[in-house]
């Protein structure tokens, strides 16, 4: 491949066809990824190594960080139970996430396709929610799970089908699935954009070919667009994992990761104890784990689907 | 024979749009279940918002958008996120495309790592990353670059924390056009920059505009950057200005909602043209399934 | 394998150390400190002030302070940044931790000025107090003024005092039957029954923010165990284990598990909590001086309950602590280490009998300064006001008189009351654990 970049663009050059070629493309190269990097290196690469050192302290934030207890913040946080139930909560929203959130989309998606009449008006709407800010989401939906049939729109509709009212956030075993809801309601979109972006590269004789054939829609759908969608699905998956380690703003509004921690997840652990209760090394040691997690699954990830993404060519 | 092939398959055709469109609008009024919400708070009292927050606004109150559109603050804020908004998304997207560019179809050594140094943005989100970027803000403002209380520093922290996932996202999409286009271009005596600017962009400009609409929103919404950023009220930017309904021991629900409703519609309307982009771009013989 | 990884964070570690040699603090010692100052009368002088006043009238009260003091004083510009409480700590934090700090901004006092304190963070405003024969110092109430200080020092001024009550709806009241207000615990519990009895929900929570419920169980540990069981835990030989903590938990059992709250109180909101009540759903609610006016705003009407009425938290019999004794807090400003005496000034000027005086007539506080109190207009802040005075023990509120570490812990750990989740004992143990680690 580089072979046969770098002789094609020997053509263009008549001077020292063997070097200049190359050193332009290094330029070339480095003068692409040179404002990514400094942005990069300098606001998130240099953060990181910053919170690592933060996280060595018993420190609350404030003066000069003295008391520094080497890994003595990451003892403790394995050993506290709110935090492995925290872990357990945030494994629970990925299960969740990847078995129904990322289905639905892609079924939505599919369902849109992209010779439906009014195709538009749907995506635009199924997008609205990805629109709206956190916080607002959190409130709007903290005024539909009121336990008051009088107040919360769903218990309204569950007392009028003959049900008893339903504790959403109150109840620490309904609490998490209510979070989880919201979630879906304000991420699918997201999802939805990747895969409809996705669905518009498949070319529509091959689905004509097979429809043809005597493909019908599920065969169509599992046979071509699944498989030629897998690295989309592929990116999905990836940022869907991660979002849910990393979700914090919906559920701190919402629940405040309560009641009694029934619905902490690693992000709002963090936030209660780091910053809630002034304790930075703790909140830095937190964040590393979180970011760790990610890493390891990045990792993991990689190996399972054998090549990074941005290699596997259609 | 023929015939009735012909009618079975149009049938069947007619059955599935239907079944399509009952499952679509359901889902539609589901989604659009909160939004009303919104819409109908935005025109009541707050009392009538905590108290009764489903019912419809009768008669409907519209003191609360008279009074946001008649403030200045509202348009000065509104002057802000349009500002830091569209600097931002245009040079997330310009960097994080070139970065993909690059990525995706030069060879190079130490690819993988410059790769896999981008994809470590995701793992790091800016609100447990927020004091070292402040602090890395304040000595850049110590050298001289005023980052510290301008719209500059709420921008590139921003520009900062949206490359790794567009990266990412477009570095699939640059892969995803063929070899055979590149090869005749440099055939036809293209350089990497005119390949990049004539013909890889507009190849991809599909994805261009869902990463567009994605950095929009994020910035648009984006609280803590400009929150812990910027002092002077007269730079602050639309989600700042919500704090103006909230006290110490309540907030004006239905004025927040008003002026959610009023500050989302910008974005909305942007999407609504960029979601054309999205899904019409592509012309499907260009690209290779 | 295993040596392997350790030598891999090790080499993290010292890279991590040698990247960031230099700490947070070390940075803003390079900062030269102003040397050869001349004092010239009219050297331009920016005070750049956070308030947490987001709302009309104090709004623009503080602005109209700000203006007129500008006025005064030519060389002065006051720049204000008005912030929501949540966003304001989030701000104030960061910025406190990056060792920049605004010349005066909201505090609570207690033991969030007192971290900031320590930190170097603040400036020790005491000789202002002091000046003119203790002028400015004996025009606060003297209970308020302490919040403030930390170790005798002074770094910050009160400008607003009040205090938690139960509220209480008087109709839903004689509708149970009930023809007095419970004075003590024993009465308070009857008269919950009673209420109960008569299908009205006793009382309005929303314990999803969990200091509304802390309030009810740290009420509990000053009636039972007074300043003494406090001071003890927190300063000297005690500790929250102690007797008097583990009972306030028992007591609130008993109140619990006569299940008195609204449905969903677990997941409800302090706002909800208000528009509970203020729609006349839940006959009491135990809040501070905010109440009436927020309960009234949350209601479907704006107007709130009708007939509403307050009284102390009720005594527990054989407890040490007593009726009058009062649980509560308030605003005051703090002054960063940079301010200009200008800045003191200022806020001197904030504080004159006047504007306190504004401010009472306004109904955005209650004044602390000797004289205001003649402003307030409001019946239920005079109510509040008289109580405040009569308090012969004033205790502070847990969240805020405590370190932030412990004030959390004694939230989270009091709302498993609340879920059932824990007994007394067990919640006493957890906070006393954590106090014990500071």
């Amino acid at each position: 491949m580089r072979h046969l970049n770098a002789s094609k663009l020997n053509l263009q050059s008549d001077k020292s066809p063997t070097l200049r070629p190359r050193k332009k493309e290094t330029l070339f190269i480095i003068l692409f990824l040179l404002p990514a990097l400094v942005l990069f290196l300098l606001f998130v690469i240099y953060p990181i190594f910053r919170s690592i050192f933060f996280s060595t302290f018993d420190w609350n934030g404030l003066g000069p960080a003295t008391n520094n207890i080497g890994l003595g913040n990451y003892k403790k946080i394995f050993t506290d139970q709110v935090f492995l139930k925290s872990m357990l909560n945030v494994f629970i929203i990925i299960i969740l996430s990847l078995g129904l959130q990322l289905p639905l989309a892609l079924i939505l998606s599919v369902l849109v396709g992209r010779d439906l009449p009014g195709r538009n008006l749907f995506r635009t709407m199924f997008f609205l929610p990805y629109v709206i800010s956190e916080v607002n989401t959190a409130i709007m939906w903290t005024l539909l799970f009121n336990a008051n049939p009088d107040r919360g729109l769903l218990n309204a509709v569950i007392v009028l089908l003959g049900f008893n009212p339903i504790g959403w956030l109150a109840d620490s075993k309904i609490v998490l699935m209510s979070v989880f809801f919201v979630l879906t309601w304000k991420y699918f979109g997201f999802h939805m954009l990747l895969f409809l972006t996705g669905i518009q590269n498949i070319p529509l004789e091959l689905e004509e070919a097979a429809r043809i054939d005597g493909a019908n829609g599920f065969q169509n759908f599992f046979f071509i667009i699944l498989p030629l969608l897998s690295r989309t699905i592929r990116t999905s998956v990836y940022m869907s994992v991660l979002g849910s380690i990393q979700q914090f703003t919906i559920i701190w509004v919402m629940t405040g990761g309560g009641p009694v921690n029934a619905s902490e997840t690693m992000a709002t652990y963090m936030y209660r104890y780091g910053i809630v209760r002034h304790q930075l090394g703790y909140g830095s040691a937190v964040a590393i784990i979180m970011f760790l997690f990610c890493l390891i699954f990045s990792l993991l990830y990689q190996r399972l689907t054998r090549k990074p993404d941005y290699l596997t060519g259609l | 024979m023929k015939r009735t092939v012909i009618s079975s398959y149009s049938t069947r055709k007619a059955l599935i749009r239907f079944f399509q469109y009952l499952v679509l609008i359901i889902a539609t009024i589901l989604i659009f279940v909160p939004i009303v919400i919104l819409l109908f708070g935005s025109l009541k009292t707050t009392g009538q918002m905590y108290s009764e927050p489903y019912t419809i606004p009768n008669p409907p109150h519209w003191d609360n958008i008279i009074s946001i559109i008649t403030s200045p603050t509202f348009w000065n804020l509104m002057k802000n996120s349009i500002f830091v908004t569209i600097i931002t998304t245009t040079g997330a997207v310009m960097i994080s495309a070139m970065v993909s560019f690059v990525l995706a179809r030069l060879r190079f050594r130490g690819k993988n790592f410059v790769f896999n140094l981008f994809t470590i943005g995701m793992m790091f989100p800016i609100n447990v990353a927020i004091l070292p970027v402040y602090l890395v803000l304040i000595q850049l403002d110590k050298l001289g670059f005023n980052l510290v209380d301008s719209l500059t520093g709420v921008i590139m922290v921003q520009i900062a924390f949206q490359l790794s996932g567009n990266i990412m996202i477009l570095s699939s999409f640059f892969t995803s056009v063929p070899t055979e286009i590149q090869d005749s271009a440099y055939i036809d005596g293209c350089s990497n920059f005119d390949f990049f600017w004539r013909i890889m962009l507009p190849l991809v400009k599909p994805a261009l505009a869902a990463v567009a609409s994605l950095i929009i929103i994020a910035s648009w919404n984006d609280l803590l950057v400009p929150l812990i950023v910027l002092n002077s009220n007269e730079l602050w930017t639309l989600p700042l200005g919500t704090m103006q309904f909230q006290g110490q021991w309540s907030q004006d629900l239905a004025l927040i909602s008003a002026f959610v409703t009023l500050s989302a519609i910008p974005t909305v309307i942007f999407y609504f043209f960029a979601e054309k982009q999205i899904v019409s771009g592509i012309t499907a013989g260009s690209v290779k399934g | 394998m295993f040596k392997k990884i350790f030598t891999l964070i090790s080499l993290v570690l010292i890279a991590t150390f040698v990247l960031t040699a230099c700490g947070p603090a070390a940075e803003e010692v390079t900062e030269p400190p102003v040397g050869e100052e001349v004092e010239a009368e009219e050297e331009e002088v920016v005070i750049e002030w956070w308030h947490i006043s987001t709302k009309d009238p104090a709004l623009s009260d503080w602005q109209k302070m700000a203006d007129d003091f500008m006025a005064m004083h030519e060389n002065v510009t006051i720049n204000i940044t008005v912030l929501e409480n949540e966003a304001f700590k989030t701000k104030l934090n960061t910025d406190l931790q990056s060792g920049s700090v605004p010349d005066i901004f909201q505090s609570w006092g207690g033991s969030g000025l007192a971290e900031q304190a320590e930190a170097g963070l603040l400036l020790d405003i005491s000789e202002y107090l002091d000046a003119d024969g203790g002028a400015w110092r004996n025009s606060f109430a003297p209970g308020a003024l302490a919040v403030f200080s930390v170790d005798g020092k002074n770094y910050g001024v009160p400008w607003d005092m009040g205090m938690v009550s139960c509220w209480y709806n008087k109709d839903l009241f004689d509708q149970a039957g009930i023809d007095a207000p419970p004075e003590t615990w024993e009465e308070f519990l009857t008269d919950v029954q009673l209420l109960k009895d008569a299908g009205i929900t006793p009382i309005a929570l929303g314990e999803k923010d969990t200091w509304t419920g802390m309030h009810i169980w740290s009420y509990l540990v000053t009636r039972i165990g007074g300043e003494a069981a406090f001071n003890a835990a927190a300063y000297g030989s005690g500790s929250f284990a102690d007797p008097a903590f583990v009972q306030a938990g028992e007591e609130l059992m008993r109140l619990i598990e006569m299940e008195p709250f609204q449905p969903g109180f677990l997941g409800a909101t302090h706002d909800e909590m208000q528009a509970t009540f203020g729609n006349g759903e839940a006959a009491i609610l135990i809040g501070g001086q905010w109440s009436p006016s927020v309960q009234a705003a949350n209601s479907a009407d704006g107007v709130g309950v009708a007939n509403l009425g307050m009284f102390n938290f009720p005594a527990v019999e054989g407890g040490a602590g007593v009726v009058t004794d009062a649980m509560g807090g308030g605003n005051g400003f703090a002054v960063g280490k940079d301010a200009e005496p200008e800045a003191v000034e200022f806020v001197k000027y904030l504080t004159n009998v006047e504007n306190q005086t504004i401010i009472a007539a306004s109904g955005t506080g209650i004044p602390v300064v000797n004289g205001a109190e003649a402003g307030l207009t409001d019946p239920n802040m005079l109510l509040v006001q008289q109580g405040f005075a009569a308090a012969e023990y004033f205790q502070l509120y847990y969240d805020q008189i405590l370190p932030p570490v412990l004030a959390g812990t004694i939230n989270d750990a009091t709302a498993k009351l609340y879920a059932q989740t824990a007994t007394p004992e067990e919640v006493a143990q957890e906070i006393a654990n954590v106090a014990a680690e500071q």
